[in-house]
């Protein structure tokens, strides 16, 4: 450890001072102030602009990068608002359609209900029309078959063909015989 | 064991020593690598800006673009004016750099078995006296400057000298500020100086020490070396911040008035 402490000693400021023992030497001193000043506004000059440069359009990269997303994000928000507005109108809109339909439904049931029970009454009283020309066709028709039947009984029975005068002759003798 | 120890003939100086001389002027040990320091910091600095510049990046250009954008980030936490901010920003970084670099050469293989006429070639920077004093002057007189800037002279010279008859505490006040300008730069430039020297002196005793073995050991203290002068660097680039900030800053009628100076914002723009 002796000459570790002679090296120190050999420092000390028998030569010159305080300063000289630290090694303070102001011409290094001032040289160095140069220097390094000389070294500042090289780096100043050349060589941070572009690291700032760089580290400005990544910051203005991230911001915008946060702005778009915070507006995405607004816009979804909004959208999201919109698309339950819209639904809510729709189902609203859905339900008066459903209630409209059913009520339209109805009513045309109930009027197509009404027309075809008309149809129907009509068709039945067409139907009872036919029915009843028929029978009054039927009711005259046998009629004069019946008559018909008659007079070739009677035709038959008299053993003369009837015909209106002698139709008339017989009535009138009959009529007589009867007085 | 102590006997062994005292026999060790270290070679340990506090001042940098002598290679050479050119027109009067000493050039040191701590010179010549500071100038090996100073090439590699603008070599590494200037080679990434260039690869920024021409939008070609590779995993160091990141790395350094990283650390700068922290430091960046640091200068505008510390000094929440953007302008002066702007301004104090190459200085403070390049300080950073710069102590990093120096710092992280001593542990440069070689350190005190690379000799010149019986002189160590390497020696940091760091572990020189004039360069931790001539940064330390630099960040001071930088403050002071901004503190005429945004204080005017006669503001900034009101922080020190006050009439003591109509403010007797701030007259005493304004002589501890003086003081303490003076204490914050030395502190600062032997501070830095401290760390690097026993850093150096550490390694060359651990390697004396440990023997055959300091191939083993020495690689722990070298990183622990790395280690310290990463927080060294951050502490000297903080600190020129912090000056600078505090010196811009007014101190009002109030004791509790620590505010912006009013005239920062118009003397800045």
């Amino acid at each position: 450890m002796v000459p570790i402490i002679s090296n120190f000693a050999t420092s000390t400021p028998d030569q010159g001072g305080l300063f000289a023992a630290l090694g303070i030497d102001w011409k290094m001193l001032i040289l160095q102030i140069v220097a390094f000043l000389l070294l500042v506004w090289l780096m100043g000059k050349f060589v941070y602009p572009w690291l700032m440069k760089s580290v400005d359009e990544r910051q203005a990269g991230i911001e915008a990068a946060i702005k778009a997303a915070n507006e995405a994000k607004a816009t979804a928000l909004h959208t999201e608002a919109q698309v339950e507005k819209l639904l809510a109108k729709a189902r609203l809109d859905a339900s008066d359609i459903v209630a409209t339909a059913k009520l339209e439904s109805a009513a045309a049931l109930t009027a197509s209900e009404e027309k075809a029970r008309k149809r129907s009454d009509q068709i039945i009283a067409d139907a009872q029309a036919e029915i009843n020309k028929e029978v009054i066709a039927a009711k005259s028709a046998l009629h004069n078959e019946t008559i018909d039947l008659i007079a070739l009984a009677t035709e038959k029975v008299v053993g003369k063909t009837i015909s209106a005068k002698l139709d008339n002759e017989l009535i009138t003798d009959t009529l007589k015989a009867i007085k | 064991m102590i006997n062994q120890l005292a026999a060790i003939d270290l070679h340990i100086s506090i001042a940098s020593e002598t290679l050479f001389t050119i027109y009067g002027i000493a050039i040191t040990n701590a010179v010549v690598t500071g100038l090996l320091g100073l090439v590699i910091a603008f070599g590494i600095l200037w080679y990434a800006a260039s690869k920024v510049r021409r939008g070609k990046y590779n995993r160091f250009v990141g790395l350094v673009q990283w650390v700068f954008e922290g430091l960046l980030k640091s200068v505008y936490d510390i000094i929440p004016d953007k302008k002066l901010a702007k301004k104090i920003a190459p200085l403070a970084i390049t300080i950073f750099f710069f102590v990093l670099i120096n710092y992280w050469l001593s542990i440069l293989p070689g350190l005190d078995s690379i000799v010149y006429h019986g002189i160590p070639v390497i020696r940091s920077l760091a572990a020189d006296l004039n360069f931790t004093l001539a940064i330390a002057i630099i960040t001071m007189v930088t403050a002071q400057i901004y503190a005429i800037k945004y204080l005017t002279a006669l503001g900034n010279a009101h922080r020190y000298f006050r009439n003591p008859i109509k403010d007797p505490i701030g007259s005493f006040e304004g002589i501890l500020e003086l003081v303490g300008e003076v204490s914050r730069g030395s502190a600062l430039a032997l501070r830095l100086f401290g760390n690097a020297f026993a850093g150096e002196v550490l390694l060359i005793v651990i390697a004396v020490l440990t023997s055959y073995f300091s191939s083993v050991v020495l690689p722990f203290f070298m990183a622990f070396e790395l280690f310290i002068g990463l927080i060294q660097a951050y502490v000297f680039f903080a600190l020129t911040l912090i000056f600078t900030s505090l010196a811009v800053t007014s101190h009002g009628d109030s004791p509790t008035d620590h505010s912006p100076a009013p005239k920062a914002q118009s003397a800045g723009s």
